[in-house]
């Protein structure tokens, strides 16, 4: 177990530059997730941490050791692969004891070891078979199980529920996440999938470009984000955004001169900033009783999912979506009401995306 | 216009035709040789040729009185086995390593050494043996041969070593192995048939290679292939002795290949139909 410590971290290929200056500290028994677009830089960076890629400048600590120049197989961490990587001609126990047998672990600690992990995973009937005879599930625990074994470091998880199905993602979630909290291991799982990153995560660590956007508590990066780029990535349906300028002491929207029912801290900030782009989650709309009282909006498509509703609208020349209570049962075509709800609302600077606070 | 059915009954039928053809191609001068191994002397080179005939083995008989053949057979034995050993033991962590660094110009160069003609290497050899007092020995010969079982080697495994997911190699870094033990542990088990095959084909273009074999060998340590070019004499070739010992030559690389034919295919096609 130990903590992780990037600083002034560069990684480039050739003349590209895929991380240009990165700091980071991962606290001992953390659980943190790198999410981002492709590209971002997320998975080069875990491949970092794991030692199998090398670093271009700066320094990175596991523990209180540089490991700069540690060789993968000397830095003691464990990583799931997005494919497994299972060793295709060994069983699945020789899969799981294979890096105890390499550190020269005796043998009865081996199957001892082997066994309470593969009790842990519900793998214990598949010990004898060959990966090819698994499951995406099964296999995707057995490669867990081999992390396991060790009692590294740290684990490096590298999109490992990308290859499973909705039903089993969920599930092996959930199940990762109770893992974390019974082992006590520092972990760092990447993802671009931003609901893994907002059940799993301690803190989370939203990339783009190379660079890091926010490093904060799920909790803090969904209802404070730093920009409009993590306020657009996390959150699903993506928040809405709409260019507002504030005119004759009232927020209107730039296009269309529409006129939006902002108060309190939000008016403020606008007042101040002249112009901005405003954020607006789609679950943070409410239907106002009163179609005099909030924004007027034509339904353009209603998607009913069950818990609640999306409705989706024009509104200031770009597409919208509002998440309401289903029993609302809006139809296309319907006119609405629609206001922010009080305190819910985000303003970011137009030219440089940051956060108005 | 022809239906679904009826096209594909012909292309049926024209696939068969071409297997035919090429069967026939293929298949005569060795049926022509091995008859003619069993021919009476007089009527191997006869006009037209008898393809009733009573088969004799006195061909056969000739070529062990008349020739140290068994002896020969030894040398090619050595030889090949030496070659292909050599190929295997540098052309497999040649191939891994090729594969793993991503860095092909070996792996061509060796390529083009295969593909030039053998008399490139040959006078500077020849010097070089000979200065060096190995002309005949079993040395020069494994040495020289190397040239044709290593790009065997390396070009037979690299596909394979290829079709190895690269994450499965990075997973045993991260378990604690070494780029040799990965090699160990990890790869090889993996391309053990892409092994057996690299391995038989070079033992098959070794032990039928003829240049080197003439020229780098002595009476001693002259190799099979090299021995039955003793019995094309001017105007007195022994045609039917030929005929026996092209036919005992051919054997060996005949059963290997017909042994592990099945296993043969499927090596050669494990690099691209990774599953």
């Amino acid at each position: 177990m130990a903590s992780i410590s990037i600083r002034n971290l560069v990684k480039r290929y050739g003349n590209f530059t895929v991380i240009p200056d990165l700091n980071l500290e991962i606290a001992d028994h953390e659980f943190v997730v790198f999410v981002g677009p492709s590209g971002c830089g997320k998975s080069t960076l875990l491949r970092i941490i794991a030692g199998l890629e090398p670093i271009s400048s700066g320094d990175l600590y596991i523990g209180d050791k540089r490991v700069n120049g540690v060789q993968a197989a000397q830095r003691d961490i464990a990583m799931v692969f997005q494919d497994y990587a299972l060793y295709p001609h060994m069983r699945v126990y020789d899969n799981m004891s294979f890096a105890l047998e390499l550190r020269g672990t005796p043998k009865a600690e081996i199957d001892a070891r082997v066994k309470r992990a593969a009790a842990l995973l519900h793998i214990e009937p598949y010990l004898d078979r060959k990966p090819k005879e698994l499951s995406g599930g099964q296999r995707q625990r057995v490669a867990m199980g081999r992390a396991i074994v060790r009692n590294p470091k740290a684990f490096l998880f590298d999109e490992p529920l990308s290859n499973l199905d909705a039903k089993l993602r969920g599930q092996v979630r959930a199940e990762i996440k109770a893992l974390s909290q019974e082992l006590k291991t520092t972990m760092v799982f990447v993802t671009h999938d931003q609901i893994e990153a907002m059940t799993m995560a301690d803190r989370i660590v939203v990339l783009q470009s190379g660079t890091i956007q926010q490093y904060d508590t799920p909790e803090t990066v969904y209802e404070r984000p730093a920009n409009q780029f993590v306020a657009g990535f996390i959150g699903s349906p993506a928040m809405n955004f709409f260019p507002v300028e504030w005119r004759q002491e009232r927020a209107i929207l730039s296009q269309g001169g529409t006129v939006l029912p902002l108060n309190g801290e939000a008016a403020a900030l606008l007042r101040q900033a002249g112009s901005a782009v405003l954020g607006i989650r789609p679950e943070h709309f409410a239907v106002a009783p009163d179609a005099t009282d909030g924004i007027a909006i034509n339904v353009k498509l209603v998607e009913p999912l069950g818990s609640d509703t999306l409705i989706h609208f024009d509104l200031a020349g770009a597409s919208a979506i509002a998440r309401v209570d289903p029993a609302l049962r809006p139809k296309v075509g319907d006119r609405l009401s629609l206001r922010p709800q009080p305190g819910k609302t985000h303003l970011f600077d137009a030219a440089n995306g940051q956060v108005l606070r | 216009m022809m239906d679904a059915p009826t096209t594909d009954r012909w292309i049926r039928r024209l696939n068969l035709l071409q297997l035919v053809l090429a069967g026939i191609i293929i298949m005569t001068p060795t049926v022509w040789m091995v008859l003619s191994s069993l021919k009476p002397s007089f009527e191997v080179t006869a006009y037209p040729p008898t393809l009733v005939f009573t088969p004799t083995l006195d061909n056969y008989v000739e070529l062990t009185k008349t020739t140290p053949f068994l002896s020969y057979a030894l040398n090619s034995l050595i030889v090949t086995i030496g070659s292909t050993a050599l190929g295997l033991l540098f052309g497999i962590p040649a191939a891994f390593t090729v594969s793993w660094t991503r860095i092909s110009w070996p792996a061509i160069l060796t390529l083009a050494a295969r593909m030039a003609p053998g008399t490139l290497f040959l006078l500077p050899w020849y010097v070089m043996f000979r200065q060096i007092g190995m002309i005949g020995s079993y040395t020069a010969l494994i040495l020289s041969h190397a040239v044709i079982t290593l790009p065997i080697v390396i070009w037979v495994l690299l596909p394979s070593f290829d079709g190895i997911p690269r994450s499965v190699f990075e997973a045993a870094q991260v378990d604690g192995c070494s780029v040799t033990r990965i090699l160990w542990r990890i790869a090889l088990p993996l391309v053990a048939s892409g092994i057996a095959v690299s391995a038989i084909l070079a033992f098959v273009f070794s032990w039928n290679y003829f240049l080197f074999a003439l020229v780098l060998s002595n009476g001693d340590s002259k190799t099979l292939i090299a021995a039955a070019f003793n019995f094309i004499g001017e105007g007195s070739t022994q045609w039917g002795a030929l005929m026996a010992a092209a036919t005992l030559i051919a054997l060996p690389p005949l059963v290997l290949a017909a042994l592990v034919q099945r296993w043969l295919v499927s090596g050669l096609t494990l690099g691209a139909v990774k599953g």
